[in-house]
């Protein structure tokens, strides 16, 4: 207890805290909410909670604002009563906004926008997100996740080395794919016109978009580079409503740009990363800093309608249709410039309504998808979304940004929507028409390109015998030995048995599930080092990345899986693992 | 300006870097109370030293605020990993907690023989101690050990990017006047 024996220690630590938050902007949210109600049909966890009120926006940022009116607003000190202000007192009132402002919404901003008074209500949520997060209140995936941002500089906890093998063994299959020794990535190249940044997911589990983008810019011609430190152009600052790390990781990219005096910022697509580095960032870094900053959707546009790079729009045919991220649209205004490119690079779009700034949240935004508790409300959320995805006959979902690919993925697989996710940069580097520029003599190393598994043991444990057989055959016409479990006992014991050098596991099998299975690995002194590639779209998955009991897995895949993304993502995980036990 | 100051014949250096990753004898963690590695730089222990550290530490059970342990490093380049118990959002006490902490990791490395300790900025960060108060006391209180009948020679500040750097350096820079 602190002051006084009525009040935590905590609760008078956010409360004063609360004084050195409040601005213009947060004031105006907080006093002048008249309770229309306008707000309440806005939101995605009302709509499908139409009996519970304490998901209606003004209601949640009541339980905020109450303590705000009696502490920092002179009704509420004269007279609390008229104005329902109440202080907190108690570590469990803190426990309880912790439940309001984290699971409950996703800051999508979707209320600000029909909001006639102007009420900011995520804004004063992310406020109380830091406030409850600066006297160590909040969801353990976001504890691991700021942890990860602060200490490894990036999100997933993904080391340098890691990162530094990733790219290295993607430029030698970009230079092997497009036969030029020029077609590589360069890292910490001076004075690039391009200094180009991911998000960590990108390198743990979707490094083809990386590999994308550099085709891209090779096909373009551009003078770029990627940095080897302050590549992150993520930030858990913003949804953990911590301005100090917000800052602290905006200036680590902003740095190493200047350090390498590079002349324009790219920031792939990521809509929380594109708003944190291009409009928060220098805010809460207290900087300002001399370069452009630009999205990869505005680049690659840009390489088109100056003819640096040319597509073939028909190789893609599928009927389209584009989600919003909500800061890409709602925070940051970017909205037609997707849809150009996709118009030029596609042959069947079909617009998704509501859209742009009135588009619905993937329901993953805001951290959401590192917060497993509430992983049952957000998929109930995501009905909203679903019906809107069904509704517009597309089969493939189009988004920049992945938090949204991620969310929007779990949905699919949550209401069995017939529809897959991806980037428009996969779209752009599908329907690019490459022009060698060199033609060099490659060495040609016949027996691994034929059989780039040879002699390689890999374990497919999955209780889907079509999936066995579909993986099993992907992975022996490429050399590798297969032995197969088809439950989570047989898994563990063939693993014993078989000491393969790769595990690909699925989580939803009967007896020990994927999850209890790879926790056991993991804990397992004769098996904890042989990596494990996750193949699932299942919402547990997202405890094992973000609630680390254990080291999380080297890789996953979304079923269904293409032939494509299981060899690339065994082959990287097993080089990468060459690499780290070589070293 | 110079990153090294000398105190009583002993080193007192500012460095640039991930601790995990540097040439010294040891370093400090900042430790949770029940000692599992977690994520941050306890990712990079559990990565980099391999499964020998969390043995260790499972063995160690758990700690109070301001206690201190030593494990090896496993496979890391440092030989032993000091596991700091430091006090985290704005607890009661903070400084005197924390200058506690700072006091304990010392004299426990000098326990174990170790001659060359490498401090992260203490408590800043996820833990929330402000940068500016994480730097006067780490390095007050490292000079005013070394200072006295030390057995440590050499004892660094491990900073992660130039944001730190720069606030330890003005910091570093009074320290020498002082």
């Amino acid at each position: 207890m602190s002051n006084n024996n009525t009040r935590s220690h905590r609760a008078h630590k956010v409360i004063e805290r609360m004084g050195k938050k409040l601005n213009r902007q947060m004031v105006g949210s907080l006093v002048a909410c008249v309770h229309c109600g306008m707000c309440t049909d806005s939101c995605h966890y009302v709509l499908t909670n139409p009996g519970d009120p304490t998901y209606a926006p003004a209601y949640k940022a009541d339980q905020i604002r109450k303590f705000f009116k009696r502490h920092y607003d002179w009704t509420g000190r004269v007279l609390p009563w008229w104005v329902k202000a109440r202080s907190l007192y108690t570590d469990e009132d803190l426990e309880q906004l912790k439940d309001t402002v984290f699971g409950k919404c996703t800051n999508c901003r979707r209320c600000t926008v029909n909001c006639p008074m102007g009420v900011d209500y995520p804004t004063v949520n992310r406020m109380a997100r830091g406030l409850l997060v600066s006297v160590g209140i909040m969801p353990e995936g976001v504890a691991v996740v700021s942890k990860d941002q602060w200490e490894i500089g990036n999100q997933m906890g993904v080391l340098k080395e890691d990162y530094l093998e990733t790219l290295e063994w993607l430029s030698e299959e970009l230079e092997g794919e497009l036969e030029d020794p020029a077609a590589v990535i360069p890292i910490d190249k001076m004075d690039a016109d391009v200094v180009y940044s991911i998000n960590p997911r990108e390198v743990k589990y979707d490094p083809r978009t990386i590999s994308d983008a550099a085709k891209i810019f090779y096909s373009a011609g551009e003078n770029w580079t990627m940095p080897s430190e302050g590549w992150d152009m993520t930030n858990f600052g913003l949804f953990s409503g911590d301005d100090d790390l917000g800052g602290a990781v905006a200036r680590r990219l902003y740095d190493k740009v200047e350090e390498l005096r590079g002349k324009k910022l790219v920031i792939s697509e990521c809509g929380h990363g594109y708003r944190s580095t291009r409009c928060e960032g220098q805010n809460w870094g207290k900087v300002d800093v001399g370069f452009e900053m630009e999205s990869s959707v505005v680049t690659m546009l840009r390489y088109i309608k100056e003819g640096k790079i040319k597509v073939d729009k028909s190789r893609n045919t599928q009927p389209v249709t584009f989600h919003d991220s909500c800061n890409n649209a709602r925070s940051c205004g970017m909205t037609e410039e997707p849809r150009e490119l996709l118009s030029l690079v596609t042959t069947d779009f079909r617009e998704m309504y509501p859209n742009r700034a009135e588009n619905y949240c993937c329901t993953g935004g805001g951290g959401a998808m590192s917060m497993s508790e509430y992983t049952p409300r957000r998929l109930k959320s995501a009905k909203v979304k679903a019906d809107q995805l069904a509704a517009t006959g597309a089969t493939v979902v189009v988004t920049s940004c992945h938090n949204c690919v991620d969310g929007l993925g779990d949905l699919i697989k949550h209401y069995k929507l017939n529809m897959q996710v991806t980037q428009l940069v996969n779209l752009v580097a599908n329907a690019l028409v490459v022009e060698k520029k060199l033609a060099v003599a490659v060495p040609v190393m016949p027996t691994e390109a034929a059989a780039p598994l040879a002699g390689v043991t890999i374990l497919v444990a999955d209780d889907e015998p079509d999936f066995v057989t579909f993986a099993s055959t992907v992975l022996e016409d490429n050399g590798a030995t297969v032995l197969k479990a088809y439950n989570g006992n047989e898994a563990f014991a063939i693993a014993h048995s078989g000491k393969p050098d790769l595990i690909t596991l699925d989580i939803s099998m009967p007896g020990k599930s994927g999850t209890e299975v790879f926790e056991e690995l993991r804990n397992d002194p004769a098996l904890k080092a042989i990596p494990v590639c996750i193949i699932t779209g299942k919402p547990e998955l997202r405890k094992l990345i973000y609630e680390r009991a254990v080291l999380p897995p080297e890789g996953y895949i979304d079923k269904p899986a293409s032939e494509e993304a299981l060899l690339l993502n065994v082959r990287r995980i097993l080089d990468h693992v060459h690499h780290r036990t070589s070293a | 300006m110079a990153d090294i100051l000398e105190v009583n014949g002993r080193k007192l250096r500012l460095v640039k870097g991930d601790i995990t990753d540097l040439e010294f004898e040891s370093f400090v963690y900042y430790a949770r109370h029940d000692l599992a590695l977690g994520s941050g730089f306890g990712t990079a222990i559990a990565q980099r030293g391999g499964p020998e550290v969390q043995g260790e530490l499972k063995r160690l059970g758990s700690l109070q605020t301001t206690d201190v342990v030593v494990t090896s490093a496993g496979g890391m380049k440092a030989k032993y990993i000091i596991h700091a118990v430091g006090p985290r959002f704005q607890e009661e006490d903070l400084e005197n907690k924390l200058r506690t902490t700072i006091r304990n990791s010392l004299k426990t490395a000098e326990d174990s023989g170790i001659r060359q300790v490498a401090f992260p900025p203490m408590g800043a960060g996820f833990y929330g101690v402000p940068l500016e108060t994480s730097a006067k006391l780490t390095l007050e209180t490292i000079r005013d050990h070394l200072s006295g009948d030390a057995k440590l020679t050499d004892v660094a500040v491990c900073l992660l990017d130039d944001r730190e750097l720069k606030l330890f350096r003005e910091c570093f820079a009074s320290l020498g006047n002082a």
